[in-house]
Parts: structure tokens; C-alpha cells; sequence
């Protein structure tokens, strides 16, 4: 097994003389080729020139790998001229030196250097070097320039993209591209995606969009500026815009839809499931500012005379459904609110009892045009988590959670991303 | 073929290879092609031809890169020549560009005190300007502004006819080689010809030709954008020539820079022939300062593979934008420093030019003719005996200017 440690950067191995097992020299190192692997790409073959004529060295022979010593367990008269195949990748030709470009095809640097590292107990090509530090180092400088910037109090640190985070390469590539796409970005939190998003142009954000799941985008989208929203929305083809839309909680998807073109939003709804389809129709005829428009159709609602077990074996069914589970509203048949009940009274209720013999009445509501302001007192003053909307005759027709207007009771600054 | 379609492709590609051959004619080109008009009369326009050949068979080969890989020169060198030599190569012309770019602030201070403006006041003015322009517009628009301030060059042209040259002698020497073993006239035709080619010149042409985007299929148009480029500025060369020998060389007048030149042409061919020179070498000098430090940005942002573009701002492409800020804002510092040692800086310039000229063009000759990066595209046989004999004879020339400096 070859022997080495630690982690080496290609640089420092670069142009070291090859020892055979006599300590003769066999040559230079040109090159090394890596194999395909995934994150990280082994090292199998070193390429070494001496006089004009290339020598594959596979790697189980190497003995001694460091920036010092680099050794293989052969003769150097049982080593023969040998060519590379087209296929091969070459880590100094094809990618030491090439662009590397994010998802969004912006150019952020070149690789200055690139670091070989032990992955289970193999040599792996582990990161890209793309500091000062790498450049240095590159120059043969990288000791004096540590020096330089250690007058100004500064530490030359190693700025490292791990290979994780690089597309898989091929040979001849022309540029590197950062795959922190569905893998990476999607697994970002919404609201980071959203900062990010906020922060490249049109062009690159209908990019990112493209390249996300469809509940990822519904999440990320809702946290952006009204007009970016509709600027995103327009650059999507329709039915992919409506199966986001679809994602999205019926009060946030009609948020959206009514800061488009009427026409425009009406073709959405139309592609949309027809149950999303309605909630959000219903939603849209609301002012925006209003309880109305600031509610969600779905919520929990059960009959008074359903015992707390049947209660919550249906909460259970219904539960990923709806925005919030702590509030189940009590309803007659007509829809009208009688009562309200916490998941915490629902919970420490015995199983038989009846809904209508723990619930809270009359329950607090607001009605559909209680202004946004009003709404968020009354959420404050009663210190709820959300609070059922209801129409003139009290049947119920939503709900307004804490986080539709939390933004609003917020202090300004702290408040731009959610209006 | 000369249809509307081509025609309207034409003006779609048209403007970096114009734009890039017209600030060849910078402060210090109009002042060296005055001088040559002054001092040895019509006797120097035949150069006109070669040095258009020339800078036609260097440009084609650089837009012909932009078009065929979509990336600048320094990103070629860099991925072919590594970063060492890439390295050193961009501080070299990093020093060599700033030093430039002191020198069109100077030919841009001189043009405003012939109206009689300070150059306290012209300097700061003018550098705003033209950092204005690039970090605030976007590249297309910013090319619009280039090209007007290429169509503005032809004051010259206006002030070599209110001079009334003898237009007949003037065509038999444009196309009449002469030569005389003095060494002043060899120093003035090294001189003329040494100032064609500079290393920012490739680097701005390829990264514009990449910025613009333009593709293979419309490769014709772009060859076609060079090489109108390339004769419009010999164009404007030669009307140089002509308005200071008709006046000045007639009259023995001698002169030392465009300066001067515009103001003896004032006895000589009144006030409008003066006055269109004086424009002519501001619009020069500025249009220059803008271009040597967007080109200085260029090269240095995509040789470390920063984000880079005239479209961009200060958050997409920050180094690139800095960049270009600063090195206006040092050229035209220096200017305002009293007794600062312009001379030096321009001699320096010169000095770094010409020597890193033939590795600019030799790495450019090896990357043409490399398959792996130009396809189908390489140079032909024959285009490659020309382009190398060029390359030696303009090498030859740049250095022989670069060592003639100092005599």
C-alpha cells in the first residue's frame, strides 16, 4: 500500500523527482489521473516525463507519496514508455487553472490548487483551492507572502471548496461548474435560498428556480418581494408556475396571484387541482390587507359531538394538510363556529369525552374585513397562534396564523422581506 | 454578399473591432503621427498600408478566438500557460496600462488647456465621467458611446481639409514607398509603426467580442467589424498626417506633441482647422482613458477568474469594478501633481509594453493554432506565415521603439 499523510496540495508534488525502488530517478511528476468516484475522485495513475517519454505509474505500486519523497516499489528497467487514453483525467491539465462558475454560470474564481486527501484510507482529489494562499503557493511564494501579511496582523488562511460541492468532471472540460444545485440548494433553509435569490439578477434566478423540486421553490418563492415573485412567476412556463402555486398554502399562493396581471393569474388558477384551485379563488376576493385575504382555508374543523379519540385520530389524517395544528375549531353543521379547543385540551382530555364538553365558547373571531392592524392586535392581545375568520352569519371561513402578520408587530427594518 | 440580412448582422456584431483600432489612435498616437506630419511631410504616409495590414492580421486572429471559444484571451493563457506566466504577464501590463492611462489624462489635460480650461478642473471632471459611464451602464449602451466617440475622430479629417493639401502628391506618396538612411527618419518610422500594436489591444478586442457574445455563425460580420476598424483608424492616421505637413512641415515648424501641433496650426489654418485638431485629441484622450483601464480590468479579473463585465456592478463583479476605479483614479491623480515625473511614468509604460508584446503574441500565435481549443478554426498554412512574419516584424519594430526611447 503507498504510504503518505496528511493532506498534500498538488503544487507541493508537482515537478518532484519519481525514485524507483533503488533510488533511482525515473523522472518528474507531470501529472496525476484520477478515476471516477464519488465525492471524491481516487488517484490511480501518476504520470512522470523524463527525456521526452511519459510513464504511467498505477498507484498500488507507489510506496512513498509526500512533497518530500514520492517513490514506487519497481525496478526502474521493468518501467516502459506508456500514452494516457483520451478518457483519462489528467487533474493538472484539465482542471488545475480552469474557471470555476457557480449554478448560475457566474464566474467566482479559478482553481489556484488543488488538495489530495486520504478518504478511507485512499488518496482522494478532496478540494479546490481558490485563495490567495493557493496563488502563492503556485508562485513559490507562499512562505514570504505569509510573512508579508503577517506584518499587517493578517493570517494567510486556505480557502477550500470541497470536491463535494464540484459537478462531476470529464476530461477537457472547459469550465467547472459548482453543482450546489437540487443537492445543495434545495437543502438550504427557504428563507437563505430566498436571500440568495433576492441577490442575483432575472436571468440567474430563473436558473435556480428551474433547477429546485417544486416544494422547495413554493417555500422560496413565498419569501420573496412581491415583485420578484411575479417577475419569477413570469419567466416560468405556466404549468410549472401552477404546480408551485399548488404547493404553496392557498393564502400565500393568492398573495402571489394578486400581485399579477388579472388575466395572467386567472390562467394559473385554471391549471391548478380544482380544490387549491377554489381555496385560493375564495382567498383572492379578499383585500389584501384585510383578515380576509390574509386567511387560510385550511384549518382543523370538527363536529361538537365527536369524542377527543375519534378527534384525534382524525387530526392525524388531516394534520400534514393544514398550516396549524394547535387550534381545532368546533362547528355545526351549517359551518358556524361554537367553539374553539387546544391540541393541549384536546390532548389531556380523556378519550370518550365529547369535543362540546371541553371547548372553549364562544370562540374569538375576527371578521373577514377586520383590518390587517386590528387582526394583529387581536392576535397580541389574546396571545393566540392563530385566530378563525368568520363571515357575517359566523360561519367560518379561515384562519390567520401569527406569521401572516407577524412581520407586522414587528419593528420596520426587520420586516422589508415579508411586506 | 451584400444583402439586408448581412447588412443588419454587420451592425448586430459591429463595434469592438472598431472601437479597439480606433483607441490605438490615443494622445499618444495622434501625437507621434503629428509629429511624423511636421517634421517629415508626406513621406511617411505609405506606412499607413502595412501597418493597416498588420493590425488586420493581429485583431482577425484575437476576434476570432473571442468568437470561436467564447473566452477572453487571459483565460486561454491561463488555462494553456499556467498561472505563472499569466501571473506576470497581467502585472507587467497592470503597470504598463496604468502608466497609459496616465498618459491619455495627460493628452486629455493639454486638449482642454488649448480652450483654456484647468486642468484642475478638466481632469477630475473627465475621469468621473468615464467611470460613470462603465459602472453605471450596461455594455451596450456603453458601446454606443465608444463608437460615437470613434465617428468623432474624423475632425481630423475636417481639419486636414481646411488646410487645402496638395491631394494629389499626397496619393502617390500614400502608395509610394520611400526611404532615407537619416536616423531621425528612421527613428520616426520606428516610431509610427512600433505605436501600432499593444498588448491591451488583444486583451480588450477578445474579452469585447466574449462580453458581446458573439457567435461563430456571424464570424464574417465580426472579421468585417476588424477590418473596417483597422482602416478607419489609418484613415484617421493619415488625415493626422496630412493637416500638420501641409502646415507645419511647409512652414519648418517643428513640435514635440498634438499639443503643440494644434496650437501652431491657428496662423497657419485658422481657428476651425485648430480648434477640430483640439477636439479630435480630447475625444481621443478621454475615449482612451476609458478603454486602457476596462481593458487593465478585463485582463487582470478573468486571468484569477473574478466575474467580469461591463454590464456588472460593484456586488456581481466587485475586483473587476475596483479595479477599473482605481486605476482611473490614480491616472488622473498623478496628473494633478505638480512636477510629477511624467515623462518616467510614459517611458516605463513603453518600455513594459514592448517587452511583454511578443509573448502576448507568440502565446496568441500558439493558442490559434492549438486544435483542441480553436476546432476547425486554426489558422491556415499560408495565414500562419503571415501571421508570424508580422508578429517578427512588429516585435522588431516595438523593441527597436523601445530602445530608440532612450537615445
Amino acid at each position: 500500500m503507498p504510504f503518505f499523510s496528511g493532506d498534500i496540495f498538488v503544487s507541493d508534488v508537482y515537478k518532484k523527482t519519481v525514485l524507483d525502488q533503488t533510488g533511482e530517478e525515473i523522472g518528474k511528476l507531470k501529472d496525476i489521473i484520477v478515476g471516477i468516484g464519488e465525492p471524491f475522485p481516487p488517484v490511480i495513475t501518476l504520470v512522470v516525463t523524463a527525456g521526452g517519454e511519459t510513464y504511467l505509474l498505477p498507484w498500488h505500486l507507489v510506496n512513498l507519496f509526500n512533497k518530500r519523497v514520492i517513490s514506487v516499489n519497481m525496478k526502474i528497467d521493468e518501467i516502459s514508455p506508456a500514452q494516457h487514453s483520451p478518457s483519462d483525467i489528467l487533474i493538472c491539465r484539465d482542471i488545475l487553472d480552469k474557471q470555476i462558475v457557480d449554478i448560475n454560470g457566474a464566474k467566482l474564481v479559478r482553481v489556484n490548487d488543488l488538495e489530495l486527501g486520504d478518504v478511507k484510507g485512499k488518496l482522494c482529489l478532496v478540494a479546490a483551492d481558490i485563495g490567495l494562499r493557493g496563488l502563492l503557493r503556485r508562485l513559490h511564494v507562499e512562505k514570504r507572502g505569509e510573512r508579508f501579511f503577517s506584518w499587517f496582523n493578517y493570517k494567510l488562511q486556505n480557502k477550500l471548496i470541497s470536491w463535494h460541492y464540484v459537478q462531476t468532471i470529464e476530461p477537457k472540460v472547459a469550465r467547472l461548474t459548482l453543482k450546489i444545485t437540487n443537492q445543495k440548494v434545495s437543502s438550504m433553509h427557504p428563507a437563505d435560498l430566498a436571500d440568495i435569490i433576492s441577490e442575483v439578477s432575472q436571468k440567474e434566478r430563473t436558473a435556480i428556480f428551474g433547477s429546485i423540486d417544486v416544494e422547495t421553490a413554493a417555500e422560496a418563492l413565498h419569501e420573496l418581494e412581491p415583485s420578484v415573485q411575479v417577475d419569477i412567476i413570469d419567466d416560468m412556463s405556466k404549468e410549472r408556475a401552477s404546480d408551485i402555486l399548488e404547493r404553496m398554502p392557498p393564502d400565500e399562493a393568492a398573495d402571489v396571484l394578486g400581485d399579477l396581471p388579472e388575466a395572467k393569474a386567472q390562467e394559473l388558477i385554471n391549471l391548478m387541482e380544482r380544490e387549491e384551485a377554489e381555496d385560493v379563488q375564495e382567498l383572492l376576493e379578499h383585500e389584501e390587507d384585510t383578515a380576509g385575504g390574509l386567511m387560510t382555508t385550511e384549518y382543523l374543523a370538527f363536529p361538537p359531538d365527536m369524542t377527543v379519540e375519534e378527534a384525534i385520530k382524525e387530526l392525524r389524517l388531516e394534520a400534514p394538510d393544514v398550516e396549524t395544528i394547535y387550534y381545532l375549531y368546533i362547528v355545526d353543521s351549517d359551518e358556524r363556529i361554537i367553539g374553539v379547543l387546544s391540541l393541549k385540551h384536546l390532548i389531556l382530555a380523556s378519550a370518550q369525552t365529547l369535543l362540546s364538553d371541553i371547548m372553549i365558547t364562544p370562540a374569538k373571531t375576527l371578521s373577514l374585513d377586520a383590518k390587517k392592524k386590528d387582526v394583529a392586535e387581536f392576535i397580541s392581545k389574546y396571545n393566540m397562534l392563530a385566530a378563525p375568520v368568520v363571515d357575517e352569519n359566523m360561519v367560518m371561513r379561515g384562519i390567520v396564523t401569527v406569521d401572516d402578520v407577524l412581520a407586522f408587530l414587528l419593528p420596520t427594518a426587520s420586516r422589508r422581506r415579508k411586506r | 454578399m451584400l444583402t439586408k440580412r448581412n447588412i443588419l448582422i454587420f451592425l448586430s456584431v459591429l463595434g469592438p473591432g472598431i472601437i479597439t483600432a480606433n483607441v490605438d489612435n490615443d494622445a499618444g498616437g495622434i501625437a507621434t503621427y503629428s509629429v511624423a506630419g511636421a517634421h517629415f511631410g508626406y513621406a511617411l504616409l505609405w506606412t499607413l498600408i502595412p501597418i493597416t495590414l498588420a493590425l488586420v492580421v493581429v485583431q482577425e486572429m484575437v476576434a476570432r478566438m473571442g468568437v470561436v471559444t467564447g473566452k477572453s484571451l487571459a483565460d486561454l493563457i491561463r488555462e494553456s500557460f499556467g498561472v505563472r506566466a499569466t501571473f506576470f504577464l497581467m502585472m507587467s501590463l497592470l503597470l504598463a496600462d496604468m502608466g497609459n492611462t496616465v498618459a491619455e489624462f495627460a493628452g486629455w489635460a493639454a486638449a482642454m488647456e488649448i480652450f483654456g480650461v484647468s486642468k484642475y478642473i478638466s481632469v477630475p471632471i473627465g475621469a468621473f465621467v468615464v467611470w460613470l459611464l462603465v459602472v453605471k451602464g450596461t455594455y451596450r449602451f456603453v458601446e454606443k458611446i465608444f463608437l460615437i466617440a470613434c465617428a468623432v475622430y474624423f475632425t481630423y479629417a475636417l481639419s486636414a481639409y481646411f488646410v487645402h493639401p496638395p491631394w494629389g502628391q499626397i496619393m502617390l506618396d500614400t502608395v509610394k514607398p520611400s526611404f532615407e538612411l537619416k536616423p531621425s527618419y528612421l527613428m520616426m518610422l520606428i516610431g509610427v509603426v512600433g505605436t501600432t500594436i499593444a498588448p491591451w489591444m488583444q486583451f480588450y478586442l477578445q474579452s469585447a467580442v466574449v462580453e458581446k457574445n458573439i457567435k461563430v455563425d456571424h464570424y464574417n460580420a465580426s472579421r468585417m467589424d476588424v477590418i473596417v476598424g483597422c482602416i478607419m483608424t489609418d484613415v484617421v492616421a493619415f488625415f493626422i498626417i496630412v493637416a500638420c505637413a501641409a502646415t507645419l512641415f511647409e512652414h519648418g515648424i517643428t513640435i514635440t506633441d498634438a499639443k503643440d501641433a494644434a496650437l501652431a496650426l491657428e496662423p497657419l489654418a485658422g481657428k476651425y482647422a485648430s480648434i477640430l485638431f483640439a477636439v479630435g485629441l480630447a475625444n481621443a484622450s478621454l475615449f482612451s482613458a476609458s478603454i486602457l483601464p476596462l481593458a487593465t480590468a478585463y485582463y487582470v479579473c478573468e486571468g484569477m477568474g473574478w466575474e467580469s463585465g461591463v454590464s456588472k456592478n460593484f456586488k456581481t463583479a466587485p475586483q473587476f469594478m475596483w479595479l477599473y476605479t482605481g486605476i482611473i483614479a490614480v491616472g488622473a491623480l498623478i496628473i494633478l501633481i505638480p512636477n510629477a515625473p511624467l515623462i518616467a511614468i510614459m517611458l516605463i509604460s513603453q518600455v513594459v509594453n514592448g517587452i511583454m508584446l511578443p509573448f502576448v503574441l507568440i502565446f496568441m500565435l500558439i493558442l490559434i493554432n492549438n486544435k483542441d481549443i480553436m476546432g476547425e478554426f486554426t489558422n491556415s498554412r499560408t495565414f500562419n506565415v503571415i501571421a508570424w512574419a508580422t508578429v517578427v516584424v512588429m516585435v522588431v519594430l516595438t523593441l527597436a521603439l523601445v530602445i530608440t526611447s532612450f537615445l
